[in-house]
């Protein structure tokens, strides 16, 4: 049901296809309601697409996405739009809306494609892979990722040179650069917004060298480096491609830090970390693991056995606060850290560190609705006004959030969350019948 | 206006320029690609040995070698003694 308006009205619409969207339209449309997603990227899955294992099962992340993914775009009640926006949503009566939604064109005409790379080999350009988090280059034209869904090439236009190459290695020539920009006018029942989260910057911590010291990585770099379609054929230090030996990570990276503006924990780096840790150890069995944290939370079902775990298994933990970290000649990076148990600064070598990057709230929706008031919570998340009892209900009535545009949370809480928006979704169109 | 289906780039290079970044950046990526087929086609080479020759930082010498092993030019050799750097051949 990929890319094509088929009604120009539906019950609910969709803002995000990531696993709490996907999760709450497949939920509204197995019970029998028309829905549209807008995705703004190239395919749907979000976050969890790109992710190499969960925690604290270990099950591989693409095994679970991949059937999810495919269940939601093949399911004939829902409509997905990729690489498309939601420009404004006008409340028009009680209990009805109008969106306006842009979709940009893909220059390749979906239905036809084949996803037979031949465009991508063709094609000359290279640019960063940002799908790869910047480590390894990708084409002009490329298919987003092996798992994508819809899985079905793109020309970054902005990078192409209209050479025509990809056009003419196209067996069935669905390349089409006559595709314009498309406004539609959707009428709907309801709206759930699933536009998820961002990743905290680096580069808003100096002293921490991040961009500059090219041996540190964020953490979702290091779960690239860790999923069966990495970047590598190991792990490698980008900046040197030496396999680490000594890999350090640093947890509350942009989280629980008033300094940089997020106070709040952001609920799943310790129990990632912890899980790339043990991951880490599997891929590299020479390696010397450190995990230098604040304190561990590890709240959830199985987590704390998951911690004991990664211990037995070698992984060392510094109860320790991260002052400043230096790059010496080779490459190296020196953590100067306060040793909290110990109550001394320290000074400690390693070949890589990986940055525990936190979650930071995705304001997109904030602008959406020019005539309500869509409000969001001290940390710019969207609020919650009946947490208890109705976790999905946000300021506007009509108006329901799932999985992390409400708050941090992991895979399993951003499914829950997702029932959730969907139970009052459909109860709420149900009354208003 | 009548597009024929297989030539519409021609359509859009009649409707927007090609920005100087997209360019250079191709032709960047060209000179680059050249200097690293062409030194591992004498020898084996690793991440350092390349950035001796070509004088470009390490990480540029990591991200552009390891695209080149992405898109099939280039294979991932022997690991040396320390099992640290892998040096890097032409892909046959
Ligand atoms: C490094 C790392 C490792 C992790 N490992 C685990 C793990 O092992 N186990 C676990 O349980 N959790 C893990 N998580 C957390 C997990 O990624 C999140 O819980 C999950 O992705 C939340 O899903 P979501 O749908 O709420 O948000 P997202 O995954 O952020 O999806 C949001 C979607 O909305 C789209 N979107 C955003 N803005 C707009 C807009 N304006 N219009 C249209 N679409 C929009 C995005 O493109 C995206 O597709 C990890 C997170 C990170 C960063
Ligand atoms: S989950 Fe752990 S690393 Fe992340 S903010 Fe909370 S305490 Fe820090």
């Amino acid at each position: 049901m990929q890319e094509q308006i088929k009604e120009a009205s539906y019950d609910v619409l969709v803002i995000g296809g990531g696993i709490a969207g996907g999760e709450a339209a497949l939920n509204l449309a197995n019970n029998g309601f028309k829905v549209l997603i807008i995705e703004k990227d190239l395919s749907i899955g979000g976050k969890m697409i790109l992710l190499s294992k969960v925690f604290p099962t270990l099950d591989c992340s693409a095994c679970i996405t991949t059937p999810k993914v495919s269940e939601i775009s093949r399911q004939p009640g829902i409509t997905i739009f990729t690489g498309s926006e939601v420009k404004k949503i006008i409340k028009k009566t009680e209990n009805s809306f109008e969106a306006e939604v842009l979709k940009n064109p893909r220059y390749v005409i979906v239905e036809e494609c084949t996803a037979c790379q031949l465009c991508e080999q063709a094609c000359p350009v290279v640019v960063k892979d940002e799908y790869q988090f910047n480590l390894v280059g990708r084409k002009a034209a490329f298919i987003p990722f092996t798992i994508a869904s819809p899985k079905v090439a793109a020309i970054d236009i902005g990078n192409c040179i209209l050479c025509g190459a990809c056009e003419k290695a196209c067996p069935p020539k669905c390349i089409d650069f006559t595709q314009e920009k498309e406004e539609y006018t959707i009428k709907i029942k309801s709206v759930i917004i699933a536009t998820g989260f961002k990743l905290f910057d680096p580069l808003m911590i100096p002293r921490y060298g991040f961009g500059l010291f090219k041996n540190i990585i964020t953490s979702m770099q290091m779960e690239r480096q860790l999923a069966p379609t990495r970047p590598f054929n190991t792990i490698l230090r980008p900046g040197d491609g030496k396999v680490p030996c000594k890999v350090a990570y640093v947890l509350c990276t942009g989280s629980r830090d008033a300094t940089i503006g997020n106070p709040v924990c952001s609920q799943i780096c310790c129990m990632y970390s912890i899980k790339q840790a043990q991951l880490l150890m599997g891929a590299l069995p020479m390696a010397d693991v450190t995990i230098y944290y604040l304190n561990i939370r590890s709240f959830g079902k199985g987590f704390e056995e998951f911690y004991e775990q990664a211990k037995g298994m070698g992984v060392n933990f510094i109860k320790g606060k991260i002052g400043r970290i230096s790059e010496k000649e080779n490459g190296n990076l020196i953590l100067r850290y306060e040793d909290i148990n110990e109550n001394k600064v320290k000074e400690t070598e390693h070949d890589i560190v990986v940055l525990s990057v936190g979650v930071i709230a995705n304001r997109d929706a904030a602008t959406l609705f020019p005539d309500e008031q869509l409000k969001l919570d001290a940390f710019n998340f969207i609020n919650q006004t009946d947490p208890l009892a109705s976790p999905a209900r946000t300021s506007i009535e009509g108006v329901f959030v799932a999985g992390t545009a409400s708050g941090p949370m992991d895979i399993p809480d951003s499914i829950l969350s997702a029932g959730s928006a969907s139970a009052e979704a459909m109860s709420y169109l149900i009354q208003n019948k | 206006m009548e597009v024929e289906k297989g030539k519409t780039f021609k359509y859009l290079r009649e409707k927007r320029d090609v920005s100087q970044e997209a360019k250079d950046n191709l032709k960047s990526f060209n000179q680059i690609k050249k200097t690293i087929l062409d030194l591992l086609k004498e020898s084996d080479l690793t991440v350092d040995q390349l950035t001796q020759k070509i004088g470009m930082p390490k990480n540029e010498v990591v991200f552009y070698l390891m695209s080149l092993v992405k898109f099939g030019f280039v294979q991932t050799g022997a690991i040396d003694d320390m099992d640290e750097y892998f040096s890097y051949k032409l892909k046959k």
